[in-house]
C-alpha cells in the first residue's frame, strides 16, 4: 500500500514535470520562430499565402457568426429594455458587448476551431511525411520557413477578424433592432456613439484579440510541430489545440478584463 | 587521424578503405528508451565510393542516416562529416554543412503544396542566386535523369510512390551535393525504373564523384553497385567488405543474411514464448 502511494506521487511528479517541460520547450520554440532572421527571398510571399490560409479562409465562419450574434443580442436586449421604455439603448448594448467581449472571445474560439486545428494538422502531417526533416536536410530551418510565417499570419489575422466580427455584428444588431423591431434609428446610433470610447472599448478589445491571436496560433503551431508523427498523434494534437486554446482564451479573457475594466 | 589510418590498414584487406573518409563514425551508441539501437559501432564512408548499409529490418539503418545528418544526436561517440565533428556545429554551420549532403527519404518527403518542378527547384531557389531560366534548365536536366521531365507540372499527390521517390532523388541531387544518402531507394520500383536507378546512382558516383550511402534490403541491386558493404545487426557491425568478400564470407551471421536463409544465428522471429505452449494453453494471455 505504501509503495502504491509513492508510485502515485511519482506519477504525479512526472505528470507535472512533463507539462512544465513542454511549456519550456514551447517557449524556446516560439522564441526561435519569432526572433530568427529569415534568410530566404520570398518570405513576403510565404506570409501572404499563410494570411490567405489562416485569415481569408476564416472570413466566412467569422462573418456569419458575427451577424447572428449581433442579431440575437439586439433581440434579447430589446425584449428586456422595451419594458423600461429604453429600447433606444439597444445600440449601446450591442456595440459594447461586441467590442469589449464577444468580438475578441468568440472570434478567438472560432479561429481556434477553424484555423488553429488546420495549422496543427498541416504541420503535424508535414512532420509525419518527413517533409520537415527533408527541409532540414536541404538546409532550410523549418522554424523559419514553415512555423514563422504561419505564426505571424495568425497574429496579424486575429485582430482583423475580430474587427470584422464586431462590424458585422453591429450591422446585424441594427438590422434586427432598427429595421425589424422599429427602434428609432437616431437613438440607436447616437446611443452607440456616445457610450463607446475608442481607446477604452475598441482599443482594449483589439488588445485582447491580439493577445488571443498570439496564444491561439502559438498553441496551434507548437502542437503541430510537437505532435507524435502518426495518425493517432496528429488527431490528438489537433484536439489538444482546440481544447487548450479555448481554455487559454477564456482564462486570459477574465484576467485581461479584470486588468482593463476592473476599476469600474 | 593517425590512429584511424593505422586502424584501417591493419583492420581489413580491402583496398577501398585506404582512401580518405567523408564520414567517420567512432564509438557510436544510440538508445531509444531502454532499447539499444547502436552499441559502440565504428564505420567509415570513404570519399567518392558507393557504400551499402544492409541489415535486417528494425536494426536502425534509417536511424544511422538521421544521426549522420544530425537530425538525431548520438548518446555516445562522435560522427565526423567532411572533417567536421557534427555534434559541435552551431545550427547555422550545420545547415551550411547539410548543403553538401543530399538525402533521399524512404517516403520521398516531397513538399505536398508544391509542384514537381517547384520541389526540385526548391533547394536551388534557397541556396543559389541563379536566374529563372537557369533554374528551369537545371530542374529539367535532373528530372530527365530520373525519367520524369514530362511530369514537371504535376502535384506530388498525382504521382505513384515510386515516381515520388524518383522526384525526391532529382531534388536530392539538384544542388550537386558531395554525398547522397539513399534510404531504401529501390522499394516500390518496377524492374525498369530499378535498373535506371541503379545505373543512375552508379553514374552519379562515377561522373561526379558523389559519395553515396545506400541503405537497403535489396541485396542484389545494392551488391551490384556498392564498393563496400556494411552489415548491421543487433546494434553492431557484424560484417564489412567488398560485395565479393561478403558473399564469400564464412561468418555464419553474414552468410545467413547474404544467402537469405531464415535459420541461422540471426533470429527471424521476434522474441516470443514457446510456440507449442502458446497454442495449447490459451491462458498465457492472462499472464501478460
Amino acid at each position: 500500500m505504501k509503495f502504491d502511494v509513492l508510485g502515485r506521487l511519482a506519477q504525479l511528479g512526472q505528470f507535472v514535470l512533463g507539462h512544465i517541460q513542454s511549456i519550456g520547450r514551447s517557449g524556446i520554440f516560439l522564441f526561435l520562430a519569432i526572433f530568427s532572421r529569415a534568410s530566404f527571398k520570398n518570405k513576403g510571399e510565404l506570409l501572404i499565402r499563410q494570411l490567405y490560409n489562416v485569415g481569408v479562409l476564416s472570413l466566412i465562419i467569422v462573418t456569419v457568426s458575427g451577424l447572428f450574434i449581433g442579431m440575437v443580442l439586439a433581440l434579447q436586449g430589446y425584449s428586456i429594455l422595451v419594458s423600461y421604455g429604453s429600447e433606444g439603448a439597444v445600440g449601446q448594448l450591442v456595440a459594447l458587448s461586441l467590442v469589449r467581449e464577444l468580438g475578441p472571445v468568440v472570434t478567438a474560439l472560432l479561429f481556434a476551431g477553424r484555423a488553429g486545428s488546420a495549422l496543427t494538422a498541416e504541420i503535424g502531417l508535414m512532420k509525419a511525411t518527413e517533409q520537415l526533416s527533408s527541409m532540414e536536410m536541404i538546409g532550410v530551418d523549418p522554424l523559419k520557413r514553415v512555423i514563422a510565417p504561419r505564426f505571424w499570419a495568425g497574429v496579424i489575422s486575429m485582430p482583423l477578424l475580430a474587427a470584422i466580427f464586431n462590424l458585422v455584428g453591429i450591422l446585424g444588431g441594427s438590422m434586427v433592432g432598427v429595421d425589424w423591431l422599429g427602434i428609432y434609428e437616431g437613438s440607436f446610433w447616437t446611443g452607440m456613439q456616445q457610450s463607446v470610447d475608442f481607446i477604452d472599448d475598441v482599443g482594449n478589445g483589439m488588445v485582447k484579440s491580439l493577445v488571443f491571436g498570439i496564444v491561439v496560433t502559438w498553441i496551434a503551431v507548437f502542437q503541430g510541430y510537437d505532435a507524435t508523427p502518426t495518425s493517432e498523434g496528429i488527431s490528438r494534437a489537433t484536439t489538444r489545440t482546440v481544447v487548450y486554446s479555448s481554455l487559454a482564451v477564456l482564462g486570459l479573457d477574465f484576467i485581461l478584463t479584470a486588468v482593463m475594466f476592473g476599476e469600474l | 587521424m593517425n590512429t584511424i589510418s593505422t586502424n584501417q590498414s591493419t583492420d581489413n584487406s580491402s583496398d577501398v578503405l585506404t582512401t580518405d573518409n567523408f564520414i567517420e563514425v567512432r564509438g557510436l551508441s544510440f538508445y531509444r528508451g531502454s532499447r539499444v539501437i547502436f552499441n559502440n559501432i565504428d564505420l567509415d564512408i570513404p570519399r567518392g565510393k558507393v557504400v551499402g548499409i544492409m541489415g535486417p529490418s528494425g536494426t536502425g539503418k534509417t536511424t544511422l542516416l538521421r544521426l549522420i545528418g544530425r537530425q538525431l544526436v548520438p548518446d555516445q561517440g562522435s560522427i565526423m562529416v567532411d572533417g567536421h565533428d557534427i555534434a559541435s556545429l552551431s545550427r547555422e554551420r550545420l545547415f551550411v554543412l547539410r548543403r553538401k549532403m543530399g538525402m533521399l527519404f524512404q517516403s520521398g518527403a516531397l513538399f505536398t503544396d508544391l509542384t514537381v518542378f517547384e520541389n526540385v527547384a526548391f533547394p536551388l531557389r534557397i541556396h543559389t542566386e541563379l536566374s529563372e531560366s537557369m533554374i528551369r534548365d537545371i530542374v529539367f536536366m535532373k528530372l530527365q535523369a530520373v525519367g520524369l521531365r514530362g511530369a514537371w507540372s504535376l502535384m506530388p499527390s498525382e504521382l505513384s510512390g515510386g515516381m515520388n521517390r524518383r522526384v525526391a532523388l532529382a531534388r536530392a541531387i539538384a544542388l550537386d551535393p558531395e554525398m547522397v544518402m539513399y534510404d531504401e531507394p529501390f522499394v516500390g520500383q518496377d524492374p525498369i525504373a530499378m535498373g535506371v536507378l541503379v545505373g543512375l546512382i552508379r553514374k552519379l558516383n562515377q561522373a561526379l564523384g558523389i559519395t553515396s550511402i545506400i541503405v537497403s534490403h535489396d541485396l542484389h541491386e545494392t551488391a551490384s553497385i556498392a564498393d563496400l558493404l556494411y552489415l548491421i545487426a543487433d546494434g553492431e557491425v557484424i560484417g564489412r567488405g567488398t560485395p565479393e568478400e561478403m558473399l564469400n564470407s564464412t561468418d555464419p551471421r553474414v552468410s545467413q543474411f547474404m544467402q537469405g536463409m531464415p535459420d541461422g544465428p540471426v533470429p527471424f522471429h521476434y522474441p516470443a514464448n514457446d510456440y507449442q505452449k502458446e497454442l495449447l494453453t490459451p491462458e498465457v494471455f492472462d499472464e501478460v
